[in-house]
């Protein structure tokens, strides 16, 4: 019982507790401004004697019925104009426009505001209007109709330096200034979007114009082709109709025609039967008469082929064969001769080599012997040279000495020369034996002692000619002749008496 | 409110009215003010970020370009 008093009593306690916080706390919205009253209270920028605290956006504890709070929004506003102008050019206009306002949110603003608006909020609009007609008076007459128009930062450049510093004064800022309508008595705007409007008017035509063209020519052309349909669709239809009536004539003579058409079948059958009929028969002919006739000839012709082509094959064959041959024995030939040519060849070579060097040991000894030839010669000439300088010195000595030494020397040659007379006969006869046989060889002997008499004649007109002082001696030289007697020589020569017979 | 920085919203020029917006973080918001070059100079088109050199309670700031 004694805790659910106390608990009573706590309870009762913290709801008193709450209820007097709730009394002393207050908090400003967002949107609004406390102005709090009642309380000595210095804040910069405001006189003494009108203390008041500004409180935004946060709680305060105030005490009741001390102080007073009192609020003051912060929302945007607005105020419509209506207003009769004259713009910068001395056209008058009736604007009609809208402006947006709201309280600064410096604490300054707050208070400015509050001393003039805290208790006429809701005539806020109204206030502005009238204090912002008489602006938005010199705002256009700062301005031109078009300025009105289009520019926008030099409307609302203008209304700065129009009411700025008068906003100002209430606590205000003016957020926007839109003209919404601008009423023109004298038509100035009209006739300013007259061009424009007549241009665009014209533009507007021109493009109906080409679309009604176009639309037509489209229109035209889909007539065209709709009348080029109906009259293919009745071109065809004409010709399906006249296709149906061919039909119907045909339908119509399909009788006659079947009648006909079988008849013709039965004539093409008919014939159809003489023709099998026909070609029975030729058949039968081919097969009995023409066929064994074929074959007969068949082989015939077969057989005179088979001999042809033996014939020709043997004569090819032979023909062949004897080419084989000819090539065979023409390359044999060729070889053999070209062998032949090599081994003449060679042989030729080694003939003209034994013979070069042959030659050249010929030439070689011929050269020797010629060498060794002349050395004799020379030698042999020397000699002779010598000797007949001995002989004629001999000669002119002693002639008759030299002659018979020379005649001693050469008699084996004499008797030689002497029997070859005797070489060239066959048939010798002797008639008077032993004495014709010595006569014979002593006429035969007299023929070499005739070159005796020559030599002594020869030796004799040497000594004639080449002897002067033989000359001085008053001897003799020259021959006389075969059979001549010697003749008489210096003293100490002797002469041969050598009988010159007349060879018989 | 000196220090702070914005942009031009409206031709801050000589004779004329121009309007900033500058960020104010103690009411975590960007606010418009009646501008004035603070110096004599060109004027500061649409766009041109500015820094406040002076402020006059309640809406009015005195600008300076903030690059250049």
């Amino acid at each position: 019982m004694l805790i659910g008093t106390i608990a009573g009593v706590v309870a009762a306690a913290v709801i008193l507790l709450i209820v007097l916080f709730k009394m002393c706390w207050r908090v400003a919205e967002p949107n609004e401004a406390l102005i709090i009253s009642g309380s000595k209270h210095r804040t910069e920028g405001l006189a003494e004697g009108l203390g008041f605290r500004v409180v935004t956006g946060r709680g305060t504890l105030v005490t009741p019925g001390i102080q007073t709070v009192r609020k003051l929004s912060l929302d945007l506003n607005e105020a419509d104009l209506d207003v009769e102008c004259v713009t910068s050019q001395g056209i008058p206009v009736q604007v009609k426009g809208v402006v947006i306002f709201k309280v600064g949110d410096d604490t300054v603003s707050i208070a400015n505001a509050a001393r003039r608006f805290l208790d006429q909020q809701k005539m806020m609009g109204q206030r502005v209007h009238n204090v912002f007609a008489g602006h938005l008076r010199s705002i256009v007459g700062g301005l031109t109709v078009e300025e009105m128009i289009r520019d926008r930062e030099r409307l609302t450049g203008e209304t700065r330096a129009a009411s700025g510093t008068e906003m100002e004064k209430l606590g205000l800022i003016i957020d926007s200034l839109q003209i919404q309508e601008i009423l023109d008595p004298t038509g100035y705007i009209k006739n300013l979007a007259a061009p424009h409007a007549a241009a665009v008017q014209r533009d507007a035509r021109i493009a109906a114009a080409a679309a009604d063209r176009e639309a037509t020519e489209a229109e035209q052309e889909a007539f065209a082709r709709k009348a080029e349909a109906t009259r293919n669709s009745g071109i065809q239809q004409a010709g399906y109709q006249a296709e149906m009536d061919t039909a119907a004539a045909r339908a119509l003579q399909a009788g006659p025609l079947a009648q006909a058409a079988s008849r013709q079948e039965v004539v093409v059958q008919e014939t159809k039967v003489a023709e099998l009929e026909g070609h029975r028969k030729e058949q039968q002919l081919q097969a009995e008469v023409r066929k064994p006739a074929d074959a007969r000839a068949y082989e015939t012709r077969t057989k005179a082929e088979a001999d042809r082509d033996a014939r020709i094959s043997a004569a090819e064959a032979q023909a062949r064969e004897t080419e084989l041959k000819a090539a065979a024995e023409a390359n044999r030939v060729k070889i053999a001769a070209l062998a032949e040519a090599e081994a003449t060849k060679a042989r030729g070579l080694a003939s003209a080599e034994s013979t070069r060097a042959t030659g050249q040991a010929e030439a070689a000894a011929a050269e020797a012997k010629g060498l060794a030839a002349a050395e004799a010669a020379k030698a042999l000439g020397l000699a002779e040279a010598e000797a007949i300088k001995a002989r004629a010195a001999a000669l002119a000595e002693n002639q008759e000495a030299v002659v018979a030494q020379q005649l001693a020397e050469h008699w084996p040659e004499i008797v030689r020369a002497g029997a070859e007379a005797f070489g060239n006969v066959e048939h010798m006869v002797l008639l008077n034996g032993a004495d014709g046989m010595g006569e014979m060889f002593a006429k035969a002997l007299t023929m070499g002692g005739t070159g005796l008499g020559l030599a002594r004649q020869l030796l004799g007109s040497m000594n004639g000619t080449a002897a002067p002082e033989a000359a001085d001696h008053g001897a003799t030289g020259g021959a006389s002749g075969t059979g001549g007697t010697g003749a008489t020589q210096k003293s100490g020569t002797h002469t041969i008496p050598v009988q010159g017979d007349p060879i018989v | 409110m000196i220090g702070y920085t914005g942009r031009v919203t409206g031709k801050v020029g000589a004779g004329l009215v121009g309007e900033v917006m500058v960020q104010v973080p103690e009411r975590q918001g960007s606010e418009a003010f009646l501008a004035y070059l603070a110096l004599p100079g060109d004027p500061l088109p649409v766009g041109t970020p500015i820094v406040v050199v002076e402020y006059q309670p309640p809406r009015t700031v005195y600008i300076a370009p903030a690059i250049g």
